[in-house]
C-alpha cells in the first residue's frame, strides 16, 4: 500500500506524533519494554530502575574529608551525584555536615584529578596502562621482587576499618612493620595524656553536660577531633544550662572568637597558667576531689603573682577562671594545638587534665568511650612523630619501596627535615593518588583512586561520641568519573592477591569488604537495628552499624609532671603559630575551588595567605593591613601579608595552614605560603611528636603592599546593631534558665 | 483598577500590612538565625554554593566585590575597649531577607523582582535587564549581578557535573540573590499535593538550615501558627509588618530582632542576639 505522503499530512503526522511523545516523555515514566519489541525507542529518559529522571535519590556514605568519619547522604540524580547532606542517623553528625563535607563533591569532580596511572620515564611522569603499571608493581614488590621487608614503607593519613586491615596484611605480607600514619592536625598528646591519666586514649567528653568548657587552644568547633559532632553538643550546652566557654590560645580560632571570654597566654605557658588555676583552686579548698598532699606542694610554688609573670595572664583573671569553675561547674577543661605542639606539651596538657580530676569531671563530663569490640578496625591515628621517624629513615636510607596514600609528606614536612629530597633516594615510590600533589608528583609510579564517592570502605571513628561504637559504611554513589581510575581496596587486594592465596577469592575489594562485615565478631553483627535484615543490607541503607560495647569507668590516675617554660634568647623574639582552620585544613583541601573563596572564619581573608598580628606589634613594625612582612626562623622565612586585629598574643605572629603548593592543580599551585617550611625540628619531649609551635620567628617589614582580598568592606558595626549581644544576666530575666 | 472595585472591595485594599497588605499569599516563609549558637562556621554558605549553582569568582573579582555568596558570614569586631578581642568575634550571616516590603522590588524597571504568593522575594531571571536599581536600592546588600558570564570559567569539566539542574546557570547580565531555596518549596509544594494533604512545617528545609551544625537556622511558615518559625517568632514578639514593632515594655530585652527594622521593609528573618557572660 502506498500511501502519498504531503507536506500537510506529514506536519500533522510529527505533530500528532510529538505530542504522543511528550506525553510519554514527562510526568511518570513510560515503559516501553523488550516484550513489546521497541526497545530502540528506550531512550535515557528511563535508564534504569534507580535513576528516574528528574527525582533525586539519596544513598548513605561517609564522609572522608577528615577523620571525624561523619555520615553522608549523597543526593544522586542521572546517574551523578549532586550534594552531600549529614545522615541523620550517625551518632557522629546527626545530619549535619561542615564546610569540608559539603565540599566533597568538588573533591570528586575536581578537573585535576589524576586520569591514568602514571610512571616515571627519565625524568617524567608519564602515562601508562594499568596492566603497564600493575606489572612494575609486581616486579618490584611481588614475590619474586626478593625486596626485603624491612626496607618497605608505607605512609598514609588517619586509617580505620577495613583499609586500615588491609593495609596491615599487605605489610605483614612483606614482612614490613614501617607503617607511618602522619597526620598534621591530630591530637596526640592530648591521647598520650588521657592514656596514662585516664587510662582512655579518646575519651568522650560531654559539652553538653558542662557549666563552663575551659579550654587551652583547644578548636573544638574547627578542628579539634570531630569538630560538627562537637559543634551539635556545643548548641546544647549554649542551649540548655546556658555554659560559659573560656578559650586560652595565642590566636583566636574559631572556638576562641565564639568564647564568653578569651584569653591570650603567652605561648608555651598555658601550663603554668593551668597548674596556677588549681594550686588557687586547691588553697581555697575549692577542690571536688582530694588530692595527695604532695600534689598541693608541687603546686604551691604556682602562686598567682607567680603565674602572672610566666603567663602574661592577670591574677584577676585567673582568680576569675577559678571561681567560674567552681561555681559553674561541672566544668570541663580540654587542650588543643597550641597547647600540645610545644616542647612541654605533654606537661602543660597533663596540667590541664589534673583540672579535670581536681574538680571532680571524670566520670561527669569526661567519661569512657566506647570503643570498636574489633581492634583491627580501630582507628590508627595520624600525628608527626611518624613524620619525624620517617625522614630518619629516609635520610638514612633505609627504604627501597614506599607507598603514599592520603597524605602529603613532602607538602606537610618542615623544610628542615629535607623530605621532600630524600624521597628520590627511594628506589620505588608508589603514590596512591587522587590528586597531582607535591608527594605524587615525586613518585615513580602513581596510581590514580577512586574519590570518597566512587569507592567502598569502612571508618571506625577515632572519636566515639555514643555509648554504643559506630562504624560508618562508605559505598560508592556513582560510577566511576574516570575510566582508568581504581579503588584503593581493589589495588590493594591485587597485590595481596600475589603472596597469599586465601584472597584469590575475592573477585574485587566489594566482595571482600561483604564478606568481612558479614564475618565480623557477634557482639557487632548481632545488634543490628532491623532484626529481619543482615548486617550487610542494614549497613547500605543505614549507613552505619552500631555495636552494643561495655564501658568500665576511667580510673584517674596522677603522672608525673615537670613542666617548664623554655627561656629564648636566640634573637627571635615572636612564637609562630601555624593555625589550622575548618575549610583549608593541612592543605589537603586547597584545591577545591569552594574552599578557597569562602573566607577564613576569623580574618575573612580568601585566595590566599597572611599573616596575623596584634595592633601594637604591627604599629611597632610600621606596617597596616595588606602591607607584606618576612617572617624568619632559624630554619627559613617566609613573606606574606598582614592582617591586624585584636585577636592574637602582641608575642605572637599567626600563618594559617593550607596554602603554599608548589603543585596540587590549579586552585592551590602558587598561591600564599606554608608556614609548615620554616618550622625547626624541635620535638615534644615525651611523646616526640613534632612541636609545630614552638618555632620561634622574627617579622621585618618587607615595605611592600598589596590589598587585602578579604570579605566585608567594614571591620566593625559602626554603632549599628547587626549582631546584637546580651548579657546571660539579662537573658535570664527575660527568658528564663532554658 | 477602577474606582467601583476600589468601593466594592473596599476592606481588602485596605487590609493592614500584617495581613499581607495588596497581597493574597499562601505562605510567607520566614526564618530564625540565632546568633547565640551561629559558630561563624560557613557550613551554610558552602551548601548554599552547593545547592544554588554559585559560581567561584577567583581572588580578582572577589576583591572588586563580585563574589556571588548569597549566604554569606560577616564577622564584626566590636566593643574592644582593652587590648584584646576578649568577647570573641562577631559572627553574622547575612543573606536576602525577602522583605515583605522590599525597597528592591519597586524600582525595577522590567518588574523582573516581584513578590510570590508565597512570601518570597524572587527575581526573573529571564526578564532581568541588569540596570541593578535592586541592588542600589537593597540595603543589607544581598543581591549579587553576573558581571561576566561565570559558567565559561567557574566549572571547568567535569566540575559542572555538580550543578543542580533544579535550577539555572544564570549568565552574563542579570541580577540573582537568595530564593530560600525556591526549587526546594516547589518540590514540597508538588509533593503535598502529590499526596494530597497542605504542606506541613518541616516539609521545606533550606540548604542552609538543613546543613547548619548546630541548628542555628529554623525555617517554614510564618503564616502557619503551629510551625516552628512562627512560635519562635510569638515568643520574641516579632510580628508581620512594615514598621517598627513596639514590643511589651515588661520584656524589652526578648532576643529576638530583625535588622533595619526601622527602615519599615518587614524582613522574613528574625535574628536572636547572640547571649555571652559578661560576668566572666
Amino acid at each position: 500500500m502506498s500511501v502519498k505522503v504531503n507536506r500537510r499530512k506529514f506536519l500533522k503526522m510529527l505533530g500528532w506524533g510529538g505530542a504522543g511523545t511528550a506525553l510519554t516523555g514527562c510526568d511518570l515514566p513510560t515503559t516501553v519494554t523488550l516484550e513489546e519489541g521497541k526497545e530502540e525507542v528506550v531512550s535515557y529518559l528511563m535508564p534504569e530502575e534507580y535513576a528516574i529522571p528528574g527525582i533525586g535519590v539519596w544513598y548513605a556514605s561517609t564522609c572522608t574529608q577528615c577523620e571525624a568519619g561523619c555520615g553522608l547522604h549523597g543526593r544522586v540524580r542521572e546517574g551523578r551525584v549532586l550534594k552531600v547532606e549529614g545522615n541523620p542517623d550517625s551518632p557522629v553528625n546527626h545530619g549535619k555536615s561542615c564546610m569540608m563535607g559539603q565540599s566533597t563533591v568538588q573533591a570528586h569532580y575536581n578537573p585535576d584529578r589524576i586520569t591514568s596511572p602514571m610512571m616515571r620515564k627519565g625524568s617524567t611522569l608519564q602515562a601508562v596502562s594499568w596492566d603497564e603499571a600493575m606489572s612494575a608493581l609486581t616486579s618490584k614488590i611481588g614475590p619474586d621482587s626478593g625486596v626485603k621487608g624491612d626496607r618497605v614503607g608505607m605512609v598514609t593519613g588517619t586509617v580505620s576499618g577495613h583499609q586500615a586491615v588491609i593495609i596491615d596484611e599487605l605489610l605483614a605480607q612483606v614482612g614490613s612493620k614501617n607503617h607511618y600514619v602522619h597526620e598534621v592536625i591530630n591530637t596526640s598528646v592530648w591521647s598520650s595524656v588521657c592514656r596514662d591519666m585516664l587510662g582512655d586514649e579518646m575519651p568522650k567528653l560531654n559539652f553538653d553536660k558542662a557549666g563552663v568548657i575551659l579550654s587551652f587552644g583547644a578548636d573544638f568547633l574547627g578542628t579539634w577531633i570531630s569538630p560538627v559532632h562537637n559543634m551539635g553538643e556545643y548548641a546544647k550546652f549554649r542551649k540548655g544550662a546556658r555554659g560559659s566557654l573560656i578559650q586560652v590560645e595565642p590566636k583566636m580560632t574559631l572556638t576562641g572568637g565564639n568564647a564568653d571570654l578569651w584569653v591570650p597566654a603567652k605561648p608555651g605557658t598555658e601550663g603554668a597558667l593551668a597548674l596556677g588555676i588549681a594550686n588557687f583552686i586547691l588553697e581555697r579548698g575549692w577542690n571536688a576531689v582530694d588530692v595527695p598532699s604532695s600534689v598541693g606542694k608541687s603546686l604551691s610554688q604556682y602562686t598567682l603573682t607567680a603565674v602572672e609573670k610566666v603567663t602574661g595572664v592577670p591574677v584577676s583573671k585567673i582568680k576569675r577562671i577559678a571561681s567560674m569553675l567552681t561555681e559553674r561547674g561541672p566544668s570541663l577543661v580540654i587542650a588543643g594545638a597550641s597547647t600540645e605542639n610545644h616542647e612541654n606539651g605533654y606537661d602543660a596538657v597533663a596540667s590541664v587534665m589534673l583540672l579535670n580530676l581536681v574538680m571532680g569531671n571524670i566520670g561527669k563530663t569526661i567519661e569512657a568511650s566506647a570503643k570498636f569490640p574489633e581492634k583491627a578496625l580501630r582507628a590508627k591515628q595520624g600525628n608527626t612523630k611518624d613524620l619525624l621517624l620517617l625522614a630518619k629513615a629516609l635520610k638514612d636510607n633505609k627504604l627501597d619501596v614506599l607507598f603514599t596514600y592520603n597524605t602529603n609528606p613532602a607538602f606537610t614536612a618542615p623544610a628542615v627535615l629535607q623530605v621532600s629530597e630524600s624521597l628520590s633516594g627511594v628506589g620505588f615510590k608508589v603514590a596512591f593518588s587522587m590528586f597531582p600533589d607535591e608527594t605524587t608528583l615525586q613518585a615513580d609510579l602513581v596510581l590514580p583512586i577512586h574519590s570518597g564517592m566512587e569507592d567502598w570502605g569502612t571508618h571506625v571513628p577515632a572519636y566515639q561520641p555514643d555509648t554504643s561504637s559506630v562504624l560508618s559504611l562508605q559505598q560508592p554513589l556513582m560510577e566511576p568519573i574516570h575510566k582508568e581510575t581504581r579503588g584503593f581496596g581493589d589495588i590493594m587486594l591485587s597485590l595481596l592477591k600475589l603472596r597469599n592465596k586465601d584472597f584469590g577469592k575475592f573477585a574485587d575489594y566489594y566482595s571482600y569488604l561483604q564478606t568481612a562485615v558479614a564475618n565480623m565478631p557477634a557482639d557487632v553483627t548481632s545488634n543490628v537495628e532491623g532484626a529481619s535484615k543482615d548486617i550487610w543490607t542494614n549497613m547500605l541503607q543505614k549507613g552505619i552499624v552500631k555495636a552494643k560495647v561495655s564501658t568500665n569507668d576511667l580510673s584517674p590516675k596522677l603522672v608525673d609532671m615537670k613542666f617548664k617554660v623554655k627561656q629564648d634568647n636566640s634573637g627571635y623574639p615572636m612564637h609562630l603559630v601555624p593555625s589550622a582552620r575548618l575549610g583549608l585544613w593541612d592543605g589537603r583541601h586547597a584545591n577545591i575551588p569552594w574552599l578557597q573563596e569562602f573566607p577564613d572564619q576569623i580574618a575573612k581573608v580568601v585566595w590566599g595567605s597572611w599573616a596575623e598580628l596584634h595592633p601594637k606589634k604591627a604599629a611597632e613594625l610600621g606596617v597596616k593591613n595588606g602591607d607584606y612582612v618576612r617572617v624568619t626562623s632559624a630554619s627559613g622565612s617566609i613573606e606574606t601579608q598582614v592582617y591586624i586585629h585584636k585577636g592574637i598574643h602582641p608575642d605572637a605572629v599567626s600563618v594559617p595552614l593550607g596554602q603554599g603548593h608548589d603543585e596540587f592543580g590549579r586552585y592551590a599551585k602558587g598561591r600564599g605560603v606554608n608556614p609548615l617550611k620554616i618550622l625547626n625540628p624541635l620535638m615534644e619531649r615525651r611523646t616526640g611528636e613534632l612541636a609545630t609551635h614552638a618555632t620561634r620567628v622574627k617579622v621585618t617589614n618587607a615595605h611592600r603592599h598589596e590589598k587585602l582580598v578579604h570579605l566585608g568592606g567594614s571591620e566593625s558595626q559602626v554603632g549599628r546593631k547587626f549582631v546584637k549581644t546580651i548579657s546571660v544576666d539579662q537573658l535570664r530575666r527575660t527568658e528564663g534558665e532554658a | 483598577m477602577s474606582f467601583k472595585n476600589i468601593l466594592e472591595n473596599f476592606s481588602y485594599y485596605r487590609r493592614d500590612a500584617e495581613d499581607g497588605g495588596h497581597h493574597d499569599y499562601d505562605h510567607r516563609f520566614g526564618m530564625t538565625i540565632d546568633l547565640d549558637i551561629c559558630t561563624g562556621c560557613n557550613s551554610c554558605s558552602t551548601a548554599c554554593y552547593a545547592e544554588n549553582n554559585l559560581a567561584v569568582v577567583g581572588k580578582e573579582r572577589f576583591e572588586k566585590g563580585q563574589a556571588m555568596h548569597w549566604m554569606r558570614v560577616e564577622r564584626y569586631w566590636d566593643n574592644i575597649e582593652g587590648d584584646y578581642a576578649e568577647e570573641g568575634a562577631k559572627f553574622l550571616p547575612m543573606l536576602c531577607q525577602n522583605c515583605g516590603a522590599a525597597t528592591c522590588e519597586p524600582v525595577c524597571p522590567v518588574a523582573a523582582t516581584y513578590h510570590t504568593p508565597d512570601g518570597l522575594n524572587a527575581q526573573v531571571y529571564n526578564r532581568c535587564i541588569g540596570s541593578r536599581y535592586c541592588s542600589n536600592n537593597c540595603p543589607f546588600r544581598v543581591r549579587y549581578f553576573n558581571f561576566w558570564s561565570y559558567y565559561e570559567d567557574s566549572w571547568p569539566e567535569p566540575l559542572n557535573m555538580q550543578l543542580n539542574p533544579d535550577l539555572t546557570v544564570r549568565d552574563k547580565g542579570v541580577m540573582e540573590k537568595c530564593t530560600f531555596c525556591v526549587q526546594r518549596i516547589r518540590t514540597a509544594k508538588d509533593k503535598a499535593q502529590r499526596e494530597e494533604r497542605v504542606m506541613a512545617d518541616g516539609d521545606v528545609v533550606t540548604a542552609c538550615a538543613q546543613a547548619c551544625p548546630t541548628g542555628a537556622i529554623v525555617f517554614g511558615d510564618t503564616m502557619d501558627p503551629g510551625s516552628r518559625v512562627s512560635k519562635l517568632w510569638e515568643k520574641h514578639q516579632i510580628h508581620r509588618g512594615p514598621f517598627l514593632q513596639k514590643k511589651d515594655k515588661t520584656n524589652e530585652e526578648i532576643r529576638g530582632y530583625r535588622i533595619f527594622d526601622e527602615l519599615s521593609v518587614d524582613p522574613s528573618i528574625m535574628y536572636l542576639e547572640r547571649v555571652r557572660d559578661t560576668e566572666v
